[in-house]
């Protein structure tokens, strides 16, 4: 059955019909964890926002929100990952390892930076609400400019560029503004990557 | 004529060894895949996928490796660079050949 003669467009339709199953269980793209992060970033610091311009919502509900949508979409993000790599070994695995742990390295070291500095009690809530929005847009940049050059892919560079100039202009409009920055160029780039990134799969 | 309708590759034009070679082209070079997940992306029967990996072996489009993890065997299947050029020339003659029949 298995050596039934194929004509040329069967055998055509063959391989691109398997490319697409090996496509869709390897994980085919970045698409759908930007977007879980896109959620995150739009909704839990637009909410934060919206806390700062009203008296109804406690400033501390915003953080709550932050930290429950940022663990879910890590969670979704490492869980997507691990499903697409099982069963795989070599050089691309090793690299996908070591940029995971590299978030979290990176991620822990800033938050002794920022907590300690906030500590100090010198700078006020303002000023300390500038260097924690600062830090993360520059260091989740920086991640994605090192992500471009692992993978090659420009557009992952240009998101990290991007999120560089969102963390100075972050700064510049100064707080409440530093959150809509957050939330709007933050996740919103990163609603525009997935985006890309989705059409260019579903044209592929 | 000048120019003869090109050969198919026996070893690649049949459907289950393409949809194997199909699978293993979609990794990164120099990636290797478990038997098992290789198994799950095939849907196949571990009898008959071990049957046409080992054509395609013979042919030293794949190669296959015992290793162990953990003191658990494991068997890790990729595609050489003579298994990619192979592939990827048979999929230039599918088009030639298309093309010579006026696709239909």
């Amino acid at each position: 059955m298995d050596d039934e003669p194929m004509s040329a467009e069967e055998s055509l339709n063959l391989i691109a019909q398997q490319n697409r199953r090996t496509r869709r269980e390897l994980g085919g793209g970045p698409a759908r964890m930007l977007a879980a992060w896109a959620f995150a970033w739009i909704v839990g610091w637009g909410f934060t926002y919206f806390a700062t311009r009203t008296a109804s919502v406690p400033g501390w509900v915003g953080g709550v929100v932050v930290a429950v949508l940022f663990v879910a979409a890590m969670v979704y993000t490492g869980y997507v990952s691990a499903r697409a790599g099982r069963g795989i070994r070599g050089p691309s695995k090793t690299v996908g390892a070591m940029y995971g742990y590299s978030w979290a390295l990176a991620s822990i070291g800033l938050s002794v930076i920022d907590i300690r500095i906030t500590q100090f009690g010198t700078l006020s809530s303002d000023q300390v609400s500038l260097l924690w929005s600062g830090t993360w847009l520059l260091l989740t940049g920086v991640l994605y400019l090192a992500g471009g050059m692992l993978w090659q892919d420009k557009l992952m560079y240009g998101l990290g560029a991007w999120m560089i100039v969102s963390a100075g202009l972050s700064v510049l409009v100064g707080f409440p503004a530093n959150f809509l920055v957050l939330a709007i160029c933050g996740g919103g780039g990163f609603l525009l990557a997935a985006t890309v990134y989705f059409v260019r799969e579903k044209s592929r | 004529m000048s120019d003869p309708l090109p050969q198919l590759d026996p070893v690649i034009h049949a459907q289950a060894r393409l949809r194997v070679t199909v699978a293993l082209a979609g990794l990164r070079a120099a990636d290797q895949i478990t038997f098992p997940r290789l198994q799950q992306l095939l849907d196949m029967t571990a009898g008959n996928l071990s049957t046409h990996l080992r054509k395609l072996e013979d042919a030293e489009y794949v190669e296959i490796t015992k290793a162990y993890e953990h003191r658990t065997p494991v068997t890790l299947v990729r595609l050489t660079a003579a298994g990619r050029a192979a592939f990827e020339s048979y999929t230039k003659a599918l088009h030639q050949l298309l093309d010579a029949t006026g696709g239909d």
